[in-house]
């Protein structure tokens, strides 16, 4: 796999030993009130960002901890982070 | 057999080990360190193989697999490319593509029906009216094409795959190559060196011209490799060639191994920090008429089978070249004992002027500006027509060999794939790299250098410059390698010769795809007007060898014809793999690997019937009778003992542990008691049932808990997922594969226990869902639980996996006197079936939530704080109507039960049946289904249609769950 992924404990790896785990949608919603409508988005519905995303990636063949990345799905490169907040 | 050339520095033979093998039935000999085409050139053989579309005999042209000229069927596997393939011994060699034999093809007749067949031709043609394509491409088919393979073949062989991570990759293990490896491996970095011939030193290794004063370049080509297998940080791949590169510096490739290695092939996927691509040069084939005869080879060819191999490849022979190694490739043969007509050579100045003495000395005419324009002879070579370069005067020479080659060419292909760009350049007349990419770099004859020090010295910056990309160099350094470089010898001028003066009726441009110069015009001529379009319509440089003969000549010709400045010249793109290479090596080592629990052992000697389910194997049956009567009878009526070690097993523990369990399963973990068992679901957050388990309170804070087999790979990294925002306080350990777990089922499973646990175990002192820990004989910790998925009284053991054997021996010595026996996962599924106990996956698909499954007691709707996973979509889900139920059935009139998977009807599908069986408790066929919810109410006929059952339907009737043992009084006992 041409992919590789910095894990925050054990550095940059292949991309075999992950596992994504979806865009970055912050935190689960408060269920009090929460329509329908607005937990099919938080659950199903993606950005699919022809750019710069921030993602979830588990470290399935390592350390067996899920953190974030920002990786540019152009070119599927990792970026840094300082780049992917401008 | 051909006598060999000794005393070669050289040689890569052994000619005291003879290695026998079989060619088309008869007993061959060739030495160690042949290939296939060397020992059968040895042997007198001259056709290797007839062309793919006009029948033509092709021989031996070059050496390392740039055509299908030498393609053959090798121990059953097509289209092996002999030339570059090791002979080994008792190879059984066929050749393929011909009616009759090599030297007689009955289907060579149609070379001469070339003009029938313009470029293009089938698409043309074939398709008025549209149902001929279908006739004629059987014909086709079977006259044209390369190899065929039995569809009996069975691959064998032993495919290896390794994934090395280094500094520096360095392609190509040539001069340029090595010098870069030891200039980047001497600052310390971790280099990987590829070379895809089976020997280091590139087209140093086979010279005998002298390199400098008392040194060879094959001593300088030895001398370097020496210092590049000493040097500890260097791993040197050799016949190991480069298939792919992609993101992040990740290149492919794929290695052959000696007899010593442990495997036939590898895979090779390489990350580096930094890559270096030193291919160097192939020749530019020469284009006239016949310029693929048998008895037309490239120089480096002719050089490398007298220096390499020990064999004069002809007795007298024609010279058609266009550079100074061809002058020495005729200097070094002539003085091996070729006799040589003439030297052609088509420059008309810029020789080396020492080499030009050196033919003068002995006596082999020099022809200045001249050029070969057609090859005479049926099957082979016997006359060359050599002409000026502008077709004025010509003359013929007889021979049994010509040496042709109009130039050379960088291999650029690893360039192309590195994705650096590449530019045609005026002076040298070949392809460069124009921009190479960030981490990237070319060097050696790839960029055109000619002089062996600058050469080399390039090698040596472009080392610095992967040091540099790994902050292992300075600046400083690298200036001063490039000034280095500048002192010495740039590009020389290359021809620019594409083409004698000929017609190009039969002067092929491409040898694997028969595409001769007359099809490209006429391509041009319909209006394919780039390279890459003419490519894709004459199909040539799509065969074999990906581009090899034709990828340089192509884009010149093309420019040429259509007078165009050569600034415009662009190449065809090339594309992984760019070496033909087999499935079997990418797909590597066998990956069918299976986890056994501790009983594994046992249990096959007990006669267990092993199945794979998912990374388990697991005892199935523990007789041929698949139905199992004898097992599920004897739990039902007596004990048997089951090995569920698959199951999977967690502890979770910390403060925040409670939380956690209850974020994913369904109930609430505020409430368990510690000697109490919970049985509880996870959903994912469409509400769908994925797991279910039992947990139980070890201590404050401290539980553990099990899942299916299934998710028990997936479970940590669920819980984690589900948690990730939350920062909770707690700790996962999966015991899965530390402790096994042994099923003691039926009504005698207490008194086969007691036997052996010191502790009282009567209903009483540990009843119905109740959990107790304690110890086998003080040693053996084991946690117990009564559960009752077979529907009987049970005993749930988990023990750790190292005392599994001890434990399972004790009970079965204690069960002796009832007649305890194994029953195996099959037996398992009926008796639990009977009970309508659910094993999702079986009784639920991906779309089935709690709800469906009537789980949904479990679900604690007062913790929405919890934010339990699938709370949010069960609650949505809760008055929908449309969802399939799970119900249990009868079949009607004693019927047998139907097979599972079977569909439920009446005008349309209207559900399907999970399990089914013939019951021997119930006497009868039962099992449960997931139907629509108009169907659920006890007592509906519901009509089943079983695959091919044509008009005919079984039918069932819906009736109350659990069917066997309604009030559950016999698991409580």
């Amino acid at each position: 796999m041409a992919l590789t992924i910095t894990c925050p404990i054990c550095g940059k790896r292949n991309g075999y030993e992950f596992k994504f785990g979806g865009e970055e949608r912050g935190p689960r919603p408060d269920e009090k009130d929460l329509t329908p409508e607005a937990w099919c988005d938080y659950v199903h519905m993606n950005n699919c960002v022809a750019g710069v995303q921030k993602e979830w990636w588990f470290h399935r063949d390592g350390c067996g901890s899920w953190f974030t990345i920002h990786r540019d799905t152009t070119t599927n490169f990792e970026v840094e982070k300082a780049e992917a907040e401008k | 057999m051909m006598n060999r050339l000794n005393n070669l520095a050289t040689l890569q033979i052994d000619s005291s080990r003879k290695i026998s093998f079989i060619f088309r039935g008869k007993r061959y000999y060739g030495l160690e360190g042949d290939t296939i085409a060397t020992a059968l050139y040895s042997n007198g053989i001259r056709i290797f193989a007839r062309s793919l579309k006009y029948h033509r005999p092709r021989g031996l042209y070059s050496l390392d697999g740039e055509c299908s000229n030498t393609c053959m069927e090798v121990d059953g596997i097509p289209n092996v490319r002999c030339e570059n393939t090791l002979l080994k011994d008792a190879m059984e060699i066929k050749e393929q593509n011909v009616k009759g034999s090599l030297e007689n093809d009955k289907m060579s007749v149609i070379d001469k029906m070339d003009w029938m067949m313009p470029a293009g031709f089938y698409y043309n043609t074939m398709h008025k009216p549209a149902k001929i394509w279908p006739i004629a491409m059987k014909q086709i088919r079977k006259v044209a094409g390369l190899g065929t393979l039995s569809p009996d073949f069975k691959m064998t062989g032993k495919y290896d795959e390794i994934f090395p991570t280094t500094d520096v990759c360095v392609i190509g293990g040539g001069p340029a190559g090595m010098s870069a490896a030891l200039s980047a491996a001497g600052k310390g970095l971790r280099v990987i060196l590829l070379e895809s011939r089976p020997v280091l030193g590139g087209f140093f290794e086979y010279r005998l011209k002298e390199y400098k004063e008392g040194q060879s370049f094959h001593e300088r080509a030895r001398e370097l490799a020496a210092q590049v297998e000493e040097a500890e940080n260097i791993r040197v791949f050799t016949h190991a060639s480069m298939i792919g590169a992609y993101n992040n510096n990740l290149i492919t490739g794929f290695q052959i191994g000696r007899e010593s290695d442990c495997f036939d092939e590898r895979y090779i996927e390489i990350r580096a920090q930094s890559v270096i691509v030193a291919t160097g040069c192939i020749e530019r084939p020469l284009l006239f008429e016949n310029n693929e005869r048998p008895g037309i080879m490239q120089t480096g060819c002719a050089l490398r089978m007298a220096h390499t191999y020990g064999l004069l490849p002809g007795k007298e022979a024609v010279f058609s070249i266009g550079h100074d190694l061809g002058l020495e490739t005729a200097i070094s043969l002539y003085d091996l004992g070729l006799k040589i007509s003439c030297v052609a050579d088509i420059r008309r100045e810029g020789q080396d002027s020492e080499l030009v003495a050196q033919l003068r000395e002995r006596n082999i005419e020099l022809l200045k500006g001249s050029v070969a324009t057609m090859a005479h002879g049926a099957k082979q070579v016997n006359k060359v027509t050599i002409a000026t370069v502008n077709g004025t005067a010509s003359q013929d020479y007889n021979c049994d060999l010509l040496v042709a080659s109009a130039g050379l060419t960088p291999v650029t292909s690893a360039i192309t794939v590195v994705r650096g760009r590449l530019k045609y350049d005026d002076h040298t007349g070949y392809f460069l790299p124009d921009q190479m990419p960030e981490k990237m770099h070319a060097t050696g004859r790839v960029l055109g250098l000619d002089n062996a020090l600058a050469i080399e010295s390039s090698g040596r910056l472009a080392g610095l410059q992967a040091a540099f990309d790994c902050k292992a160099c300075s600046i400083a350094e690298i200036g001063e390698a490039e000034n280095e470089l500048e002192k010495l010898p740039g590009p020389t001028q290359g021809t620019k010769l594409v083409i004698a003066p000929v017609k190009g009726r039969k002067s092929f441009i491409c040898f694997d795809e028969d595409t001769t110069i007359k099809n490209i015009n006429q391509a041009i001529d319909k209006g394919f007007d780039v390279p890459e379009l003419i490519k894709r319509f004459t199909s040539a440089g799509t065969g074999p060898g990906q581009g090899g003969i034709p990828g340089h000549n192509l884009p010149l010709y093309v420019a040429q014809y259509q007078k165009l400045p050569s600034i415009s010249i662009r190449s065809t793109t090339v594309r992984p793999p760019i070496v033909p290479t087999l499935l079997s090596t990418y797909a590597g080592t066998n990956h069918a690997m299976f986890k056994r629990t501790p009983m594994d052992e046992m249990q096959r000697e007990d006669g267990g019937v092993f199945r794979n389910i998912g990374v388990w194997q697991r005892a199935r049956y523990f007789s041929n009778d698949f139905s199992c009567k004898a097992e599920i009878e004897n739990v039902r009526s007596n004990v048997g003992i089951l090995d569920g070690s698959t199951l999977g097993k967690f502890r979770i523990s910390g403060p925040d542990a409670v939380k956690a369990l209850e974020r994913v399963f369904v109930s609430d973990m505020s409430k368990i008691k510690e000697g109490r068992v919970k049985y509880s679901a996870m959903c994912n957050d469409d509400g769908c049932v994925i797991d279910d388990g039992i947990i139980v309170k070890q201590g404050e804070n401290d539980f553990y808990f099990t899942t299916s087999t299934g998710r028990a790979g997936s479970t940590i990294e669920w819980i984690r997922y589900h948690t990730r925002y939350d920062g909770w306080d707690f700790h996962m350990v999966n015991l899965t594969d530390s402790m096994g777990v042994i099923n003691l089922s039926g009504p005698n499973a207490r008194k086969v226990l007691e036997k052996i646990v010191d502790i009282d175990i009567s209903n009483e002192a540990f009843g119905f869902s109740e959990y107790r820990e304690f110890k086998i004989k003080d040693t053996i910790s084991v946690r117990a639980m009564r559960l009752g998925f077979v529907g009987e009284l049970s005993y749930e053991l988990h023990v750790p996996s190292s005392y599994m054997k001890s434990v399972w021996l004790m009970l079965n010595e204690a069960g002796k006197e009832f007649n305890i026996r194994n029953f195996g996962v099959e037996a398992q599924n009926v008796l639990r079936m009977e009970k309508c106990h659910i094993i999702l996956g079986q009784e639920s698909e991906q779309r089935t939530n709690l709800l469906d499954v009537g789980l949904g007691f479990l679900w604690d709707r007062n913790k929405p704080k919890a934010k339990t996973v699938g709370a949010v979509a069960l609650r949505q889900a809760e008055s929908d109507q449309t969802r399939l139920k799970l119900v249990g059935f009868k079949m009607e009139n004693s019927g047998r039960a139907p097979r599972d998977g079977s569909l439920i009807v009446d005008e349309k599908v209207r559900g399907y049946i999970c399990t089914a069986r013939d019951s021997f408790t119930l006497k009868e066929g039962v099992g449960m289904a997931l139907v629509e919810g108009d169907l659920t109410k006890i007592g509906t006929r519901l009509e089943i249609y079983e695959d091919e059952c044509g008009d005919d339907r079984i039918y069932g009737k819906v009736v109350q769950m659990p069917l066997y043992d309604p009030e559950g009084t016999r698991m409580k006992m």
